[in-house]
């Protein structure tokens, strides 16, 4: 009998992929992987040089596209000045998500269905190199989670684990794998647990059942962050976006004790908490896209980056009632606010990141263990 | 479909002029009685042959005038296959009317069951003069599947197209709620567009009928009150606002009032730049000599003074 693929990769129903890469490793990887399942059968179309696109549409069904990627791998976390951004740099390996939620920014970047797949990992690790080795004294904070779900598609392709076994050479780099999905087989490429930081989000129970779909439960995420802090890693843990919904006390309350019986605060390196906020074009895509959706009907107005924001107050009633509970639990340094301004960390923490030497200092620091 | 070269003259009373594709028939206006007295008939009306003799297919006023008038009538026969055809020789021939929204959704709706979705985009809409991916044309396309009551508030003028928008999102137990806001007084296009958006989306995230938000919202009570069209509007509009935002509502009036209290007596103005993300404020003043430069001067020391700022570094933070 043919296995199955886990449930958040049964859309797959075409590969795509460029003539050029039409023999890379990780073609190679994916055609394996895929064999001996009940999707093995998928077709594959090859896309030629000229092809500037592919279009792919078929119902529900989605596509992988692994692709040879000429833009920079090595970005810039998108911050803007009026709001505090850890500084961490993106590691970019693809693009699109084949989970379904209904906050995610990805519905407004990718409007198809397509997931796409860096597959010139050479060029990727070329570039990854030069960068990190020019200066082995530089330190970097780096993720794959900004424009696709860090382990979503690893059953397939594998890239975090290839990614772990390249890094393994690099003492300056801290590699956050930042995912709603289970998957630890990368977990045994590494032998330096103190340079790979395994990352979750957490939501409130009620937003995880009702507005994230094809991910795992919460339970499943804090047993993976129990395995991997078992087997030394410190894990992260992302409470980002945080919804105003009516009882989110209690939903917020409830997942913030669950916490603490999987992990110890110590086992944690760092935990963000970001409110929910957007573009002023993704609520309609929410709207189309999630029609049983009603948190984007809440006081938001535009921040100071443009962006729509839940009411200040609001924000900062939510932040305090989720941080006291969270030092209760003895949680402290690992905390911090994804986009806030310094009247938001002054309001709930007492101090604003340049109290802290910069937030982007304080969580270098604490993603290298000296915090 | 055919214009035929076959002109001829009939007496009014023999051409029938009940179809439905005569679907912007009303009263004659007057410059065209006073145009058809002076010259008589300068154009022929459009008829097609049917088992029960001529059918006018356009023309219906120059008709109703020249049947009143007792005088025949000159017209042209055409070859019109179909309804839809019918409808699109009556849009030709009316092709110098001006045409309002209440207008234009009157030939939608004669063509919506004779047309697919697509030839209605396609092919009506812009003989309306609507381009098919404009946002008129969307609302217009909405407006069809609301209510005939709704449509004959838009045909009132009472509510704006584009009112179409939060409508059709509304159930039809909302939309009926909603409707006496609109039976009386006429709308503007943002208020109108506004005040059925806040109530759509309170209901949508208090999971709570539009009834219930009105109700809640103190707009019904506001309605029974007698005000003037005018005011009416106003009050209706804050109480859908303030329902929709209550926080920001009332961040906004305690600022308003520490600010009145601030610069009482002075030409200062005082405005909250960036919806309390920060606790700022913004002065303005106009001077247009240089006394009342030194005025303004002198004012702004002494309101800095004034006790009532403690009621707004902290306004917003949670903290207040
Ligand atoms: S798992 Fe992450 S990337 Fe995927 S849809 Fe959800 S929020 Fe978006």
């Amino acid at each position: 009998m043919s296995k199955r693929l886990p449930s958040h990769l049964r859309r797959i129903g075409r590969v795509f992929v460029d003539r050029s890469m039409l023999d890379s490793p990780m073609a190679r990887r994916v055609r394996d992987r895929l064999a001996g399942t009940d999707q093995a059968d998928i077709p594959w179309t090859v896309v030629e040089p000229d092809q500037d696109r592919v279009e792919f549409t078929d119902g529900d069904a989605q596509a992988l596209y692994l692709k040879e990627y000429k833009g920079k791998f090595l970005r810039f976390c998108p911050g803007t000045r009026a709001y505090h951004c850890c500084g961490y740099r993106i590691i970019h390996i693809g693009e699109n998500c084949p989970m379904a939620c209904s906050y995610c920014i990805l519905q407004a970047y990718f409007q198809d269905r397509v997931l796409k797949i860096w597959a010139n990992q050479d060029a990727l690790f070329t570039e990854l190199g030069n960068a990190f080795g020019a200066d082995r004294n530089t330190r970097y904070r780096v993720g794959t989670g900004e424009f696709t779900d860090s382990l979503a598609l690893e059953h397939l392709t594998g890239y975090s684990r290839d990614l772990i076994g390249f890094l393994e050479n690099y003492d300056n780099v801290v590699l956050e794998l930042k995912s709603k999905v289970v998957d630890l087989t990368w977990m045994n490429a590494t032998t330096r647990t103190d340079r790979v930081l395994p990352a979750w989000s957490l939501n409130a129970p009620f937003i995880n059942e009702h507005e994230e779909f094809r991910v795992s439960t919460l339970r499943e995420r804090l047993e993976a962050a129990r395995t991997c802090a078992q087997a030394g890693f410190r894990v992260c843990l992302h409470f980002d976006p945080i919804i105003h919904y009516p009882g989110w006390k209690e939903g917020y309350g409830e997942i913030i004790d669950l916490i603490f019986d999987y992990v110890t605060p110590d086992q944690v390196a760092y935990m963000s908490l970001g409110s929910f906020r957007c573009m002023p074009q993704l609520t309609p895509i929410i709207e189309r896209n999630f029609p049983d959706t009603t948190y984007i009907y809440n006081e938001f107005v535009p921040g100071l980056d443009g962006k729509a924001r839940l009411l200040r107050p609001l924000r900062v009633e939510q932040f305090t009632f989720m941080v006291d509970r969270l030092r209760k639990h003895g949680m402290d340094e690992q905390l911090y606010f994804c986009m806030e301004s310094s009247e938001v960390w002054n309001q709930v923490f007492g101090f604003a990141p340049k109290d802290i030497g910069g937030l982007g200092n304080r969580l270098m620091d604490r993603a290298f263990g000296e915090k | 479909m055919l214009l035929t070269s076959e002109i001829f003259t009939a007496p009014a009373a023999s051409i029938r002029a009940d179809g439905a594709h005569l679907f912007w028939s009303g009263n004659p206006p007057k410059s065209l009685a006073d145009s058809l007295a002076e010259f008589g008939q300068t154009a022929p009306v459009l008829v097609c042959e049917t088992e029960d003799g001529p059918s006018l297919v356009a023309g219906h006023s120059r008709l109703a005038l020249l049947a009143a008038a007792g005088q025949p009538v000159l017209a042209r026969l055409v070859e019109a296959e179909d309804d839809a055809d019918k409808g699109r020789l009556y849009l030709a021939d009316n092709g110098h009317r001006v045409m309002d929204d209440s207008m234009r959704l009157a030939a939608l709706e004669y063509f919506a069951p004779l047309l697919d979705r697509a030839e209605l985009e396609s092919d009506i809409l812009p003989r309306l003069g609507v381009r098919p991916t404009s946002k008129d044309a969307g609302f217009l396309l909405a407006w069809l599947d609301l209510e005939p009551e709704w449509r004959a508030l838009l045909a009132a003028g009472n509510v704006p197209l584009a009112a179409a928008g939060p409508l059709a999102r509304m159930t039809a137990e909302d939309r009926n709620a909603a409707r006496p806001l609109f039976a009386a007084l006429s709308w503007s296009r943002s208020n109108g567009v506004n005040v059925l958006t806040w109530l759509f989306e309170t209901a949508r995230m208090s999971a709570s009928p539009v009834a219930e938000v009105m109700d809640r919202a103190g707009m019904n009570a506001a309605l029974g009150q007698g005000l003037s069209p005018k005011d009416a509007i106003a009050r209706l509009t804050a109480c859908a606002r303030q329902v929709r935002h209550p926080e920001l509502g009332r961040l906004q009036a305690r600022y308003a009032e520490a600010a009145a209290e601030i610069t009482a007596g002075t030409r200062w103005r005082m405005a909250q730049p960036d919806n309390f993300e920060t606790g700022s404020s913004e002065l303005s003043v106009q001077v247009k000599t240089p006394e009342q430069l030194s005025r303004a001067a002198r004012e702004l020391t002494e309101l800095a003074e004034s006790p009532a700022w403690g009621k707004l570094w902290d306004l917003g933070s949670g903290n207040e």
